[in-house]
C-alpha cells in the first residue's frame, strides 16, 4: 500500500520537477546558499541499500549505473547551481565544473546512454521531500540538514559524521 | 541467418509488450534539445563558397515508463533545392537492467566512435565537421543501421558492449536499408569498449561489422569492417584516434581487397582566463584499394591536415575557425577556411 501510494505521489510530482527544471534552464539557475562541510547521500526509504562504495556512488551519479539491485530505476535529484553542496558533489564525484557538468549530461542524453537526466531541486527541504516520494530516488543534503525521516546511506562503510567520509569539504 | 533476422524483431515486440504490461503506469519524463549551426566558408577550386545554414537538429528522450524509453533525432538540412528532413535516429528501447537493454529502430552504426559519440550535434564535437571516413552521407562506412540492438555494461567490469542485427547498406551504399534489406542478407555489428571508472573520459574500443554489401553490377560482396579506437575526451584534453579496415571479397572473381581509414584528432583547452579556448589539429588518411568492387569510382583516396580554434563564447554556443588542407583522389591539394557558430538548446527537461 505504502509502495503504491509512493508511486502515485511520485508520478504526480515528476512533471512539477520537470517544469521547474525547464524554468531553471531558462533563468540560469536558482540560488540557495549553504555552508555545508559534508553532504549526506540520501535514498528513497524503500531502496534496498545501506552502503555504497565511493566508486558505486560515482557510477550512479554519473549515470553509468541506472538501476538499483532490486531492479528499480535510479532517479537522481540534483541541487540547482550555486548551492555549496552541489559544488562539493561536482568536485568530489564528477570532477567537473558547471559547464563540463552540463555538457556531460547533454552528451549522455544525446547519445541515448541515459533515458533521463538529473532532476533539479531548489532546496534541501525539496530534496528531502522528493526523495521520500519518488521510488528509486537518490539525492544529497548538507549533513546539518538531515532529518530523522531520511534514509542516509553509508559511503565506504562510513556515515557523514565519521572520519574518512569522502564527501567532505 | 535470414530466418533469425526475421524472428528477432518479432521476439523483441512480444517480449517488450508482455514485460511492459507488468509495469506500474507513470508519467512520461521528457528531455528535448535543439542543435544547430551556421557557417561561412572560403574554398579553393569550384566548390561553393559563402554562407551556409547547416543542420538544425531536434533530439528527444522520452522515458515512457520505468523500463521503456524512446529516443529520436530529426535533422533539417539546407540544400540548393530546399530543405531536406531526415529521421536520423528513432529507437524504442526496453531496459531490462544496466547489463541488458534491447531496442529496435534506426541508429548510428556503432562501427565508429565518432559516429555514435556526436551524432548530428556539431556543438558537441571539437571540430567544424566529422572526419571524412565517418562524415554524414559517407559511402565508406554504413553510417546508419536499421534493425535491433542489445547493449549494456558487463557487471563488475568497466566494459560496455553493443550487438545488433539489421538490414545493412541499401543499394545506394550511403544509406541504410530503411525500406527493407536490399539483398536479403542481414548485417551484424558488435562493438565493445573498456572505460575504467577511475579515468572518466578514457576508453579503448573496437567493433566488427559483417554483411553482404550490394554492388553497382547487382551482385553482392562479402564485407567485413573492423574498427579500433582510443579516446580521451574529458577535462582539458580532447584526443580521438580511430582506425577502420574494410575488407571486400568480390563474389564473381573472389578477389579480396582491403581499404583503410585513419584519423587522429587532438585538442587542448587552454587554462586560466583562456579556458573557453581550445585549439585543435587533425590528420586524416583514407586508402581505397585498387579494384575494390564497392568503392571503385565512388569513394576516392583522401588525405587531410586541419587546424582550428574552438571558442566557447557562451555555455551553450561555440565559434570554430578552421583551416583545412585536403587532397581527394588524384586531384590537387586544396585549402579551405571555415567559420562556424554552433549551439545547443535544452528545450525542456534539460
Amino acid at each position: 500500500m505504502r509502495q503504491e501510494s509512493s508511486r502515485r505521489i511520485g508520478a504526480w510530482v515528476r512533471p512539477w520537477v520537470l517544469s521547474l527544471s525547464a524554468m531553471t534552464a531558462l533563468a540560469g539557475g536558482a540560488s540557495a546558499q549553504s555552508t555545508a562541510v559534508a553532504v549526506a547521500i540520501v535514498v528513497h526509504p524503500e531502496t534496498q541499500v545501506e552502503n555504497l562504495t565511493f566508486q558505486e556512488l560515482k557510477a550512479i551519479f554519473r549515470g553509468e549505473r541506472q538501476f538499483w539491485d532490486d531492479g528499480r530505476r535510479v532517479t537522481l535529484l540534483m541541487r540547482a547551481p550555486v548551492a555549496a553542496e552541489r559544488r562539493l558533489v561536482l568536485d568530489k564525484i564528477y570532477g567537473m565544473d558547471e559547464a563540463e557538468f552540463r555538457e556531460y549530461w547533454i552528451g549522455k542524453m544525446f547519445r541515448a546512454e541515459v533515458a533521463a537526466g538529473p532532476k533539479l531541486v531548489y532546496s534541501s527541504d525539496m530534496a528531502r521531500d522528493l526523495v521520500t516520494v519518488i521510488p528509486g530516488a537518490i539525492t544529497f543534503v548538507p549533513l546539518n540538514e538531515v532529518s530523522s525521516e531520511t534514509k542516509v546511506v553509508r559511503i565506504d562503510g562510513k556515515l557523514p559524521s565519521e572520519e574518512g567520509y569522502p564527501l567532505r569539504q | 541467418m535470414a530466418r533469425v533476422g526475421r524472428l528477432l524483431p518479432c521476439a523483441f515486440v512480444l517480449l517488450c509488450s508482455s514485460l511492459g504490461a507488468q509495469e506500474a503506469p507513470s508519467e512520461p519524463s521528457v528531455h528535448a534539445f535543439l542543435f544547430g549551426d551556421m557557417m561561412y566558408m572560403e574554398q579553393e577550386g569550384d566548390a561553393a563558397d559563402g554562407f551556409k545554414l547547416g543542420q538544425t537538429v531536434g533530439h528527444g528522450n522520452v522515458l515512457l515508463s520505468d523500463r521503456v524509453a524512446l529516443f529520436g533525432e530529426v535533422s533539417l538540412t539546407g540544400r540548393d533545392t530546399g530543405y531536406g528532413i531526415e529521421v536520423e535516429r528513432a529507437i524504442l528501447r526496453y531496459d531490462f537492467s544496466d547489463a541488458f537493454k534491447l531496442s529496435a529502430g534506426r541508429y548510428h552504426t556503432p562501427i565508429s566512435y565518432w559516429n555514435t559519440a556526436y551524432h548530428h550535434g556539431l556543438w558537441l564535437q571539437g571540430s567544424v565537421a566529422r572526419p571524412e571516413a565517418v562524415k554524414f552521407g559517407s559511402r565508406f562506412i554504413p553510417v546508419h543501421f536499421v534493425g535491433s540492438m542489445a547493449e549494456g555494461k558487463i557487471p563488475s567490469a568497466p566494459v560496455t558492449y553493443a550487438v545488433g542485427i539489421g538490414n545493412g547498406r541499401a543499394e545506394n551504399i550511403a544509406r541504410a536499408g530503411d525500406a527493407g534489406d536490399a539483398n536479403g542478407s542481414r548485417a551484424i555489428v558488435a562493438s565493445a569498449a573498456v572505460q575504467p571508472g577511475g579515468l572518466l573520459g578514457f576508453r579503448i574500443g573496437g567493433a566488427v561489422y559483417v554483411d553482404d554489401a550490394p554492388t553497382s553490377d547487382g551482385t553482392n560482396t562479402d564485407e567485413r569492417i573492423t574498427n579500433a579506437n582510443i579516446v580521451w575526451d574529458r577535462g582539458r584534453l580532447d584526443l580521438i584516434s580511430e582506425y577502420i579496415n574494410i575488407r571486400h571479397v568480390a563474389s564473381a572473381s573472389g578477389d579480396v581487397t582491403t581499404s583503410t581509414a585513419t584519423y587522429v584528432h587532438a585538442g587542448v583547452r587552454l587554462g586560466g582566463e583562456l579556458r573557453a579556448v581550445m585549439p585543435y589539429v587533425r590528420w586524416e588518411k583514407m586508402d581505397i584499394a585498387e579494384g575494390d568492387v564497392v568503392f571503385s569510382g565512388v569513394v576516392p583516396d583522401y588525405e587531410a591536415v586541419l587546424g582550428g580554434v574552438r571558442w566557447d563564447f557562451s555555455e551553450l554556443a561555440a565559434l570554430k575557425v578552421e583551416y583545412r588542407n585536403e587532397k581527394f583522389g588524384s586531384a590537387d591539394r586544396t585549402g579551405s577556411l571555415y567559420v562556424q557558430a554552433s549551439f545547443a538548446v535544452p528545450l525542456f527537461g534539460g
